[in-house]
């Protein structure tokens, strides 16, 4: 589904560049829930951000369902954000003057669904979060855990191919990001979702199926077969590193 | 484009609805105030062009005013002509005046003035001279030996200390009048008038009949044939049809008048009035792009997180269009009703000049109209250029500044 291919990022000139990546390739099916995980300042977010198409890569390639987007104009990069990709932002990042209806039907009618249709996917996309009854109320109104499943809500409404999910979890606490993370867990079983998500804490790996771990922009470990092996044995093998 | 336009009011609508309020009514408040910078100085410029106006068609030129052809001193036959413009379907009056330069003298003081000879009965429905006299009386068609002069010259009236003056002249005192020809007449004061304009009060008024027998004229001649219409607005018309009735000599309407004449007592005024006009846009553009960008940039993030979600930068830029539109609407709104507010409070109170001069502004639809679609064109392209430009940003730079 998704193939990247020496992937690099580089940020700045001459001598203060920064190579953010530094040359990442891999592939990822349908269906996977992949972890990206690493120490700050590895890469992981510059990665998602690329994959999400909010960044750009200064080299390599990369494909979604065959389609090389990296290389996309800007008019067709909004429309496939729009219509093939989800991204959950580590802040939430809502449009505070909207209700969670709103926040999430916005989307659908900028696919040019009508106002009805568009709030009736919102409401089932609150639904499936768990916030019936709650689509009214505006950010601020919302608590933390809430408000990321808002924002899980409008990524998900949409039916994307994909769902990226930047650190979902920094700003919330554990019960918290135990319902986000039970929500991805629901997707990702229940509706086949493929989901990318970069997080540091260890204890996210009982919740996916694959990490890929970066260091100093490199991919230093790409590991499938979490649920056989077991989270401890992942994060004994990420504290090595 | 439909789905941006869609995707742009749900944006701005969202942002109003639930939007700071108090922001909203102080940014309302301050293009409220934007408005009435750009209408209400004109207005006042528009009162007091129309006092000066309304004083030209009241005194010297009436609604229709013929004067002689060429090089000619009079119109050689104006009852003749009289004759043909009180034909005219749709004038109300007319009369002949001789209009001659002369100089007054009482207690060796000496003042030049106009003279103008005038058939006082006729007055009444032609100006307002018989109505301004606020000593003594008006001319009367037994007039003979008798002026009437203005309170400037006479010395009563306000301002006459600006001028060379009579010194305190008072009905039935005797002055001796010097006419332009050498011909000395020594007349009784009848009345004095008080119109607050200097054209009426640095003149001085006696009856027609005096100056022809002081020039030997023979009972036909004028300066000037002055016109009352019965509809204002009809002159242009009127004139038309004097002109079509076999009047050759020139044929002015108050409007062409006040022109050429006013022109240059209000050419400074005007350049006030354009350099206000203009001032004002310019300021008024500038703080439309101030608020309206301030509040573009405070919804920087917001803007690069429409555009990370799949919003299309037209979408944003529209919403902003609508923002801005929306809050200029309101700050006309609130304007207007400042605006009329004032123009009504000072059309009950007009402001006083010179104590005797009375401005009320006026309420100019053209103006008004022209002022709104300004600040309406200003609020699309404050809305646009800065969402525009922000909307063009990286979306990593506009959600987090690098």
């Amino acid at each position: 589904m998704i193939v990247a291919k020496n992937i690099k990022r580089c940020y700045g000139t001459g001598e203060t560049a920064v190579k953010a990546l530094k040359g990442v390739s891999f592939k990822i099916d349908k269906g996977e829930f992949v972890a990206i995980m690493g120490a700050s300042g590895s890469g992981k977010t510059t990665l998602l951000r690329i994959l999400a198409l909010l960044d750009d890569a200064t080299d390599g390639e990369y494909t979604i369902r065959g389609l090389e987007v990296s290389s996309l104009p800007e008019a067709e990069r909004s429309y496939y954000r729009l219509t093939q990709v989800g991204y959950v932002f580590q802040d939430y990042a809502l449009i505070n003057e909207m209700s969670a209806a709103e926040n999430v039907y916005v989307l659908s009618m900028m696919e040019g669904k009508s106002k009805k249709e568009s709030y009736k996917t919102a409401l089932e996309a609150l639904d499936k979060v768990g916030l019936k009854g709650k689509h009214d109320r505006v950010p601020d109104e919302l608590s933390g855990g809430e408000k990321q499943r808002v924002a899980i809500a409008r990524a998900i409404a949409k039916k994307p191919d994909i769902m990226f999910a930047d650190e979902p979890c920094a700003n919330l606490d554990t019960n918290n990001s135990k319902q986000v993370l039970d929500v991805f867990k629901e997707l990702n079983e229940k509706y086949g979702q493929t989901i990318v998500m970069v997080t540091h804490e260890p204890w996210h790996v009982e919740y996916v199926n694959r990490v890929i771990t970066l260091e100093d922009g490199n991919i230093i470990s790409d590991d499938r077969k979490l649920k056989e092996k077991g989270s401890t044995e992942l994060s004994s093998q990420n504290s090595n590193h | 484009m439909i789905n941006d336009i869609r995707v742009g009011a749900l944006i701005a609508y969202s942002s109003v609805k639930r939007g700071n309020k108090k922001t909203l009514v102080f940014i309302v408040f301050v293009l409220s105030l934007i408005f009435l910078n750009l209408v209400f100085l004109p207005s006042m410029i528009g009162g007091l062009s129309g006092l000066f106006t309304g004083f030209m068609q009241d005194y010297p030129y009436g609604d229709i005013v013929i004067e002689p052809m060429g090089d000619n001193s009079y119109i050689n036959n104006a009852d003749n002509v009289l004759k043909k413009v009180r034909a005219v379907e749709g004038v109300r009056a007319a009369t002949k005046r001789l209009d001659v330069g002369a100089s007054i003298n009482h207690k060796q003081k000496v003042v030049g003035v106009t003279i103008t000879g005038m058939l006082p009965i006729e007055e009444y429905d032609i100006s307002r001279y018989p109505h301004i006299i606020t000593e003594g009386d008006f001319l009367t068609d037994l007039s003979r030996d008798e002026i009437i002069i203005g309170a400037m010259i006479a010395g009563t009236g306000f301002g006459s200390e600006i001028y060379d003056n009579l010194g305190q002249v008072r009905p039935g005192a005797l002055v001796e009048v010097t006419y332009s020809n050498g011909v000395k007449r020594t007349y009784k004061v009848k009345g004095i008038m008080e119109g607050t304009f200097e054209v009426v009060d640095l003149n001085a008024l006696v009856h027609y009949k005096e100056i022809e027998d002081v020039y030997g004229l023979q009972g036909r001649e004028a300066t000037t044939v002055v016109v009352r219409v019965d509809k204002q607005g009809t002159e242009a018309h009127i004139q038309e049809k004097i002109r079509d009735a076999g009047v050759n000599e020139p044929i002015y309407t108050w409007a062409d008048k006040s022109e050429s004449l006013i022109r240059q007592a209000m050419q400074s005024m005007g350049a006030i009035d354009i350099m206000s006009k203009i001032v004002s846009l310019i300021v008024g553009a500038a703080l439309v792009l101030i608020i309206i960008y301030i509040n573009v940039l405070n919804r920087k993030k917001e803007i690069g997180i429409l555009k990370a979600v799949g919003i299309t930068p037209r979408s944003i830029v529209l919403s902003y269009a609508f923002l801005s539109t929306f809050y200029v609407s309101l700050g006309i709104f609130a304007g207007l009703i400042l605006y009329f507010s004032l123009m009504f409070y000072f059309q009950a109170n007009p402001v006083t000049f010179y104590e005797t001069m009375e401005i009320s502004p006026v309420i100019d639809p053209v103006l008004l109209i022209q002022s709104i679609v300004t600040m309406l064109t200003l609020s699309v392209i404050a809305g646009i250029l800065p969402a525009w430009s922000v909307s063009r940003e990286s979306i990593l730079k506009a959600i987090w500044g690098r």
